[in-house]
């Protein structure tokens, strides 16, 4: 196990940067998620550290080491593709072993590190199998078992999920959750699934357009976005964004939304008096209340999740999304009264950056 | 929607007519396709095995009568095939060998990506299409050392004692037809390989890495077995296709010297066509066919167990 650091690691073709500067210190046995929509430069950051794409400027340094130079092969990292990318010629277990024969350790070690693996992965019916004699699952479970074995002092994960179901997804998730906490592994994780990020992350690197967003906890993106992306990538449904201008008052101030619809803030915020801001609620913290709601909105449509129900709404002919764990809501066509939350409510200035907290 | 009316057919009382024209049935819509195929296929093939069993002289207006095996007895006290056999298992195992070998090296560089790599794969293809006659001839002086350069530069390099011509040296003819046959057949090679190892996926060459293998390591275990089902179906239809190929041998050396380069194929074509035996040719043809047919087999089988293993 190891600590990975990147020191304004950067990467461009020609005169075309495709990721700026990044800053990043990765503890020992921390699991990073990479998360970010696609193109953002999430899977090239995590190639670079694997040593499969050149790094243009700045410092990788693998335990204190820099590896910049390194050979994928030196640098003792296990990668997990999306495309699993096993070997289709050779069985199970020999894909488990490839990398151990490759060191030409003996063969008693690779039978026993393949049968720990194996075991922990609910693998040994197929070791003797091709892997496409397997389903997506057991590839997956394969796909890890060859990363597991070399016992790496970092695990390396390109959007390994994927390709699978969502049923499947959700299993692997778990599995890959526990066997993080089983062997503690350093682990750096790639996805544009804001779920998977959440869940498995200690912490997260949100992504966008070549550039870090936000680097922290997963409950800290959600409660505290630095920017109005991470704002509204964190989240499912996204989060709801009104724009106003800011009336600033003796304490308090006020944020005036384009229908002239003025909704005092219980402080005063760091803006001038007229400048943008733009409110971000989450649809689950918006609340209905037929009496002390103070915006008239439409429903517009109603998608009953099981769990709840995501309302469609229309909030001055703005689109507006709110959900609800109570069933009675599902009426479409409807009129409603909604309350924001001002404790809930996240600012942000012209710019598109966090305001102060509310 | 409207269905087209069904037409009832009474179950029992079949009449025979009825049956039989039930049965006869797909072979009357096949029938064109098959008259076709026995017409251009096989009745050319018959008459020609035919030929192998009769006295066929062009300039004996007297032949054409049936001899039975005679042929094939003549064949097998022939001298000259044996020679004929022992050159051929030379030129097509030599040619096949160095048009894959070549054809293999080319197709792994040009797998890589380089400036003016979509020029560079339009050129190697050019050989294949300069016809073998023009190849050979091309070659043929290309070798003659009064006005090809290659003699002089293989005296200057040491490879001759001297400018000769290679043509012309019953121990180093065959070489001349050999290295036309490695320059024109390169290609087939080069791009039947190249398009194979681009189906190879990317990533297990990166997981390959990854786990510690290097390139020749990488070359071994993932390259190789991608190509292997590649690498046998075109050595297969290369040998046999070489092993037919005289254009090449008839137009740089005729067989010569002292039949020193003549192969099965050109021993047809002279029998054919300068002593206008044309029964005595169909039976060495026949024999040919068989000896081919029979590798074939042996290849398909072979693949046919590789399959069943996997």
């Amino acid at each position: 196990m190891a600590s990975i650091a990147l020191s304004r690691v950067g990467k461009s073709f020609g005169t075309v940067s495709v990721l700026n500067e990044v800053d990043l210190a990765i503890e020992d046995g921390e699991f990073i998620v990479l998360v970010g929509p696609s193109g953002c430069g999430k899977s090239t950051l995590l190639r670079m550290i694997a040593g499969l794409e050149e790094i243009t400027t700045g410092t990788l340094t693998i335990d204190g080491e820099r590896v910049n130079e390194r050979r994928p092969k030196d640098r003792d990292i296990a990668m997990v593709f999306q495309s699993y990318a096993l070997y289709p010629h050779m069985s199970v277990a020999d894909n488990m072993s490839y990398s151990l024969r490759l060191r030409r350790r003996s063969k008693e070690i690779i039978a026993q590190a393949v049968s720990a693996a194996s075991a922990k992965l609910g693998l040994d019916p197929y070791l003797e199998r091709r892997p496409k004699a397997l389903s997506g699952g057991q590839r997956q479970r394969v796909a890890m078992g060859r990363a597991i074995v070399r016992k790496p002092k970092a695990f390396l994960f390109d959007e390994p999920l994927s390709n699978l179901d969502a049923r499947l997804r959700e299993q692997m998730r778990a599995e890959i959750k526990r066997m993080h906490g089983e062997l503690g592994a350093t682990s750096v994780y790639v996805t544009h699934d804001q779920i998977e990020a959440m869940t498995l992350a200690s912490r997260i690197v949100a992504m966008n357009a070549g550039a870090v967003q936000q680097i922290g906890a997963p409950l800290d993106l959600y409660d505290r976005p630095a920017n109005l992306f991470v704002a509204g990538f964190i989240g499912s449904p996204g989060m709801n964004f009104l724009e106003g201008r800011c009336e600033q008052g003796a304490d308090t101030s006020a944020v005036v939304l384009p229908k002239g619809f003025r909704l005092p803030l219980p402080l005063r915020i760091p803006a001038a008096d007229g400048e943008k801001v733009t409110l971000g609620i989450r649809p689950e913290h918006v609340t209905v209340d037929a009496q002390q709601g103070e915006i008239e909105a439409a429903v517009e449509l109603v998608e009953p999740t099981g769990l709840g129900v995501i309302l469609h709404l229309l909030v001055h002919g703005e689109p507006f999304k709110l959900f609800s764990t109570d069933r009675a809501l599902i009426r479409s066509g409807a009129r409603l009264r909604i309350g924001l939350p001002r404790e809930r409510l996240h600012l942000f200035d012209q710019a598109g950056n966090r305001m102060a907290a509310l | 929607m409207s269905h087209p009316p069904t037409v009832q057919s009474p179950r029992t009382g079949k009449s025979a007519l009825r049956r039989f024209v039930d049965a006869a049935e797909p072979w009357f819509y096949s029938a064109p396709v098959l008259v076709l195929i026995l017409a251009v296929m096989l009745v050319p093939l018959i008459l020609g095995l035919s030929y192998a069993f009769r006295d066929i002289q062009l300039l004996n207006p007297f032949s054409g009568g049936f001899v039975g095996l005679k042929h094939l007895q003549a064949l097998s006290q022939d001298q000259a095939f044996y020679r004929a056999l022992r050159n051929t298992l030379w030129w097509t195992g030599a040619s096949v060998f160095l048009q894959f070998l070549f054809g293999l090296i080319l197709a792994l560089l040009l797998d890589k990506p380089f400036a003016g790599r979509g020029i560079a794969q339009a050129l190697v293809f050019l050989p294949w299409a300069v016809p073998t006659f023009l190849a050979g001839l091309n070659w043929a002086w290309l070798f003659n050392p009064v006005i090809g350069p290659l003699p002089h530069w293989m005296a200057a390099l040491g490879i001759l004692s001297a400018p000769d011509n290679i043509l012309a040296d019953p121990h180093l003819a065959m070489w001349g037809p050999i290295i036309a046959n490695v320059w024109w057949g390169i290609p087939f090679f080069a791009i039947t390989l190249l398009a194979a190892l681009q189906a190879i996926p990317r990533d297990l060459y990166e997981a390959a890495e990854i786990d510690g293998a290097g390139p020749l390591q990488r070359f071994v275990s993932i390259t190789l077995p991608f190509l292997a089902p590649t690498i046998a179906i075109t050595i297969l239809l290369r040998t046999v296709w070489i092993a037919n190929f005289a254009d090449l041998i008839i137009v740089m050396t005729n067989g010569g010297p002292a039949d020193r380069t003549q192969i099965v194929a050109s021993y047809i074509f002279t029998q054919a066509f300068r002593r206008l035996d044309f029964g005595y040719a169909s039976a060495i043809a026949l024999v040919l066919l068989v000896l081919l047919l029979a590798y074939s087999m042996v290849i398909v089988i072979i693949r046919q167990r590789l399959i069943e293993k996997d």
